[in-house]
């Protein structure tokens, strides 16, 4: 066999094993938190070292449990309101900011396009304790609300230059068309660049509303009142209060992974685009 | 319709100046190419006329009005870009209304005349597709026909034809020029191709670095070059251009260049002995005898395009080009005479022209 | 000088303020403006219950926090342990991301659905996963421990993310491994190397077939193509990945938090900030620590604009 023959078949073998590895890495903890959360607390404590998933002895008594006893009904209905109007907002600031950055001239833009970057990089362990603080002492920080301007925060910068990325890879000709055909810049960028930025804004809209969705810290920290968390911050909430019934934490933490999941398979894609394109912070 | 006139326009980018004071005046219907090579800012002053680039200095002025303060959709004027930037959303009819539309046009009309230009320009038959499903040329007429459909004051075409193949390119530069003819518009058009710019321009307006050349009609611009770059630029293949100095020798002027002598006739100038250029087009030199002493260069090598030869020979120790008829049989190798009409050659003294009194337009023999 | 009209371009200029004012506002009340009151809570004493009196605003500066962080008994083996952490975890997601995508390059079936499934882990909320691998390593309930002890790899239960020092008996040699600290670091890898996995597949699939075919031409094997035209062209985005994600890694609290909570030997600085504001109830000395977050990471990020973003 030629040396070239022989790695080849070296390489197909270690390939297949290491994607099956790696599957299995990979996917096992997503079936463990599934499948525990199917069982009643019995099975668990009886046999946690049961890998197969019985379909006859699903049960489903832990998310109605999670659900309406442990109040996360309300945790879901909060966070899809916090990751939905940081989305729209986000997405809305970032594209007039992101088209001005762009396209506009001004004094500081330069800076402006730079000072972007670096801000996305400032880490939310050194924002939380001043704002604790200034939060605290100004008596609104336990607010859903402020939440979302945190949020809105965290995610502006990075959706702000993602977008002016994608944007400068429209030709600038077909704006100074509208331009002349008689657009102001506002219609523009409506009748514009908005339609042609449609897969740029989809995963900018995808990636913030993960940030969003995913957050743990400010939520953590600045939420008090059980009625005002999001999921993350319910969880954490469940994890600490029960012991021994895991299978309440994994059903929740399926309701928390579960939507962020499918979105995910389902615009794929754009996420990816967005990821690399953003250089996700995390 | 409208006349259009810059004044003293200049515009910087950072360190480097892109324009340079450039004067022009652009007639009611008239058709004015600016043509140079890339980077000469031929497309910057085009932006600028559109309001779509601030000048630094320098004033437009569409008929004696100055249009400064105007924003790009209030200038009243139209613009074909190189790439067409037709909106790839909509389809060619909604290409072609955008802008009636952006102006509050009643829908019936914008139908109306989106309908007449599509058929003036014979795309009546796309107009329910979107661009990315057009060819090069059909997407080159919708851009003219977005431009056409408004009747704006004046058109500004920005390369329009540089995307184009060589034959399709020929074929709408004549379609242009009847439709500017028909419409008669006045027409701002940038090009870097020579061929379009005397071919298309009533008024051709010569660029590099920033600054205008040469303004004039492309005859006169072709028989008299204003400098040694119009010269060069303007014509292919290119003018010879040797370096040399004057002699004056029993009544007679001849040109002293690097290995070589040529007689240019009577003329009396008073350079004294500074060096010079002179330039000499290739379809006026003809191989034969007749001058006095007789020119000889040694062929090196013959270009057949077809219709015609290009014979590139060496004199003295500088390269030639000589255009000859396509029966014209010569062989590398071999050393014949030149004749060149000494009407015909063109002076330049510090890469400027020195007008005198004879010319290819009015030679008098 | 003479009045002049705005310009279409002043009105531009004036309409991109207007732009980005709301951006601008958000992030300067929200992490401008933070960084500075952090800076000025560093240089005062303040506590947890003092949030409410005057005494935050009196211009009283001292050093005491920094002197207290830094004279710190524990203070060595915290930053120890953060670099240990933050070295180790980017280390290993970037080499985990970059045997993914290997093995992920290529054309075969179900390629595009195993890149989704890859990149789960960083997709996944941080709560949710980190939670299911606190159970899988429980030892009372946890899965691998049960496994372990049932198929006789284990004699007993071992507590992967509650126990400091985990003796080992190599070939006669002991050998003690840092136990939470290692559980740690080895989910830090599964969580991010889908993030490396993404850059470099997109590189990877940027490498032009030519240089392939050059080399194969050339007389090149596979491994020696891998070797002298894949890693090569791999280089640049191999080491602006480590840098990013060592900046990440060493700021990261949630992962830490929510595992162990900084208990047996994983204490890392974003803990101590933490610790100190609700376990102390110190903030002075908690945002001396974050402080001290902040200026590492103005000189990485100083490094890698000065240097290693304009080489690209």
């Amino acid at each position: 066999m030629s040396r070239e023959r022989l790695e080849k078949t070296i390489i197909q073998i270690l390939r297949v094993m290491g994607l099956l590895v790696f599957i299995a890495i990979v996917a096992f903890p997503f079936y463990w938190m599934m499948v525990s959360s199917f069982r009643s607390l019995g099975e668990i404590l009886l046999k946690p070292a049961n890998l197969g998933l019985d379909i006859r002895k699903i049960n489903l008594h832990a998310y109605y449990e999670v659900l309406f006893q442990h109040g996360f009904l309300r945790y879901i209905c909060n966070s899809v309101y916090v990751s939905v109007v940081t989305v729209v907002l986000s997405v809305t600031l970032a594209t007039v900011g992101g088209y001005a950055v762009t396209r506009l001239r001004f004094r500081g833009r330069e800076f402006m396009s730079y000072s972007i970057l670096l801000i996305y990089m400032f880490p939310a362990i050194v924002l939380v304790i001043p704002l604790y603080v200034m939060f605290s002492r100004m008596g609104f920080r336990d607010s859903i609300n402020l939440l979302i301007l945190v949020y809105l925060a965290q995610t502006l910068p990075v959706a702000l230059y993602m977008l002016r990325s994608y944007f400068q890879t429209l030709p600038p000709e077909i704006e100074h068309a509208g331009l002349i055909d008689g657009c102001s810049r506002f219609s523009v960028i409506w009748r514009i660049i908005i339609p042609l930025s449609a897969p740029g804004l989809a995963s900018v809209a995808l990636y913030t509303f993960m940030i969003a969705w995913n957050e743990f810290l400010f939520a953590f920290m600045f939420l008090d009142t059980p009625e005002k968390f999001t999921l993350s911050r319910g969880v954490v909430q469940l994890a600490g209060s029960v012991h021994l019934s895991k299978q309440l934490v994994m059903a929740a933490s399926v309701m928390v992974t579960l939507p962020i999941l499918v979105f995910f398979l389902l615009f794929e894609r754009y996420l990816v685009r967005g990821l690399t394109a953003g250089a996700m912070k995390g | 319709m409208a006349s259009l006139t810059l004044k003293a326009i200049t515009k910087r980018f950072g360190q480097i100046l892109a324009l340079h004071g450039v004067d022009l005046h652009v007639d009611h219907g008239e058709f004015c190419v600016l043509v140079g090579p890339s980077g000469c800012g031929k497309s910057t002053l085009l932006n600028i006329i559109a309001g779509l680039i601030q000048q630094d200095e320098g004033s437009v002025l569409i008929d004696g009005q100055s249009v400064d303060r105007l924003a790009p959709r209030e200038r009243d004027v139209a613009m074909v870009f190189q790439n067409y930037a037709l909106y790839p959303h909509m389809t060619v009819a909604q290409n072609l209304g955008f802008g009636l539309r952006m102006r509050d046009v009643p829908k019936q009309i914008i139908r109306e005349q989106v309908l007449e230009t599509a058929r003036i320009l014979g795309i009546e038959d796309l107009l329910d597709r979107k661009p990315r499903g057009l060819s090069g040329g059909q997407r080159q007429r919708v851009a003219m026909g977005r431009a056409l459909v408004r009747r704006p004051r004046l058109f500004l075409l920005d390369e329009p034809l540089s995307n184009l193949d060589a034959r399709l390119r020929a074929s709408v530069r004549l379609e242009l020029r009847h439709l500017h003819r028909e419409i008669q518009s006045t027409i701002v058009y940038v090009t870097h191709d020579q061929v379009e710019a005397m071919t298309l321009g009533d008024k051709v307006v010569v660029m590099r670095r920033g600054k205008v050349h040469q303004i004039g009609w492309p005859e006169t611009i072709y028989a008299h070059p204003a400098d040694t770059f119009v010269a060069t630029f303007i014509g292919s293949p290119e003018m010879n251009l040797y370096r040399g100095r004057l002699l004056h020798k029993d009544d007679r002027t001849h040109f002293q260049g690097a290995g070589f002598s040529l007689d240019i006739g009577g003329l009396q100038l008073n350079l004294g002995e500074s060096e010079l250029e002179v330039g000499i087009r290739p379809e006026d030199i003809a191989i034969g005898h007749g001058g006095t002493p007789a020119l000889k260069a040694k062929i090196e090598m013959i270009s057949d395009i077809g219709s015609e030869k290009y014979i590139h020979a060496r004199l003295g120790q500088e390269s030639m080009t000589i255009r000859a008829p396509r029966e014209a049989a010569f062989q590398p190798g071999q050393v014949v005479p030149l004749t060149v009409d000494p009407d015909r050659v063109h002076i330049f003294h510090e890469g400027r022209r020195i007008s005198w009194p004879a010319g290819s337009c009015s030679s008098s023999k | 000088m003479t009045r002049r009209e705005p310009t279409f371009f002043d009105q531009e200029a004036r309409l991109a303020f207007w732009m980005l004012f709301p951006t601008f506002t958000v992030v300067l009340a929200f992490v401008i403006f933070p960084v500075i009151w952090n800076l000025w809570l560093s240089l005062k004493a303040v506590s947890l219950g003092d949030l409410r009196g005057v005494s935050l605003f009196e211009f009283n500066m001292t050093l005491e926090n920094y002197r207290k962080v830094f004279g710190d008994p524990e203070f060595g083996t915290v930053l120890l342990t953060t670099l240990i952490y933050t070295t180790a975890g980017s280390v290993l997601s970037i080499l985990l991301g970059l045997m993914a995508a290997l093995l992920v390059h290529g054309e075969f079936p179900g390629r595009s659905m195993l890149r989704g499934l890859f990149i789960s882990p960083y997709i996944a909320p941080v709560v949710a996963v980190t939670f299911t691998w606190s159970f899988i390593l429980d030892p009372q309930l946890g899965v691998l421990n049960w496994l372990a002890v049932d198929k006789g790899l284990l004699a007993q239960p071992i507590p992967f993310l509650s126990q400091r020092w985990w003796d080992l008996d190599l070939l006669g040699v002991r050998v003690r491994v840092p136990m939470a600290l290692t559980s740690v670091i080895l989910f830090e890898g599964w969580r991010y190397f889908p993030f490396a996995f993404l850059f470099i597949l997109a590189r990877l699939q940027a490498i032009p077939d030519e240089l392939y075919q050059a080399a194969s031409v050339d007389g090149a094997t596979p491994f020696q193509r891998f070797f002298h035209i894949t890693l090569p062209q791999l280089s640049a985005v191999l080491s602006t990945l480590f840098l990013f994600r060592f900046i990440w890694t060493f700021n990261k609290f949630d992962d830490i938090f929510l595992l162990t909570r900084g208990q047996a030997g994983t204490k890392v600085l974003t803990i101590r900030v933490y610790d100190y504001a609700f376990g102390e109830f110190n903030i002075g000395a908690s945002s001396a620590v974050a402080m001290i977050l902040f200026g590492v990471l103005s000189v990485f990020l100083l490094v890698y604009f000065r240097w290693i973003a304009k080489e690209e």
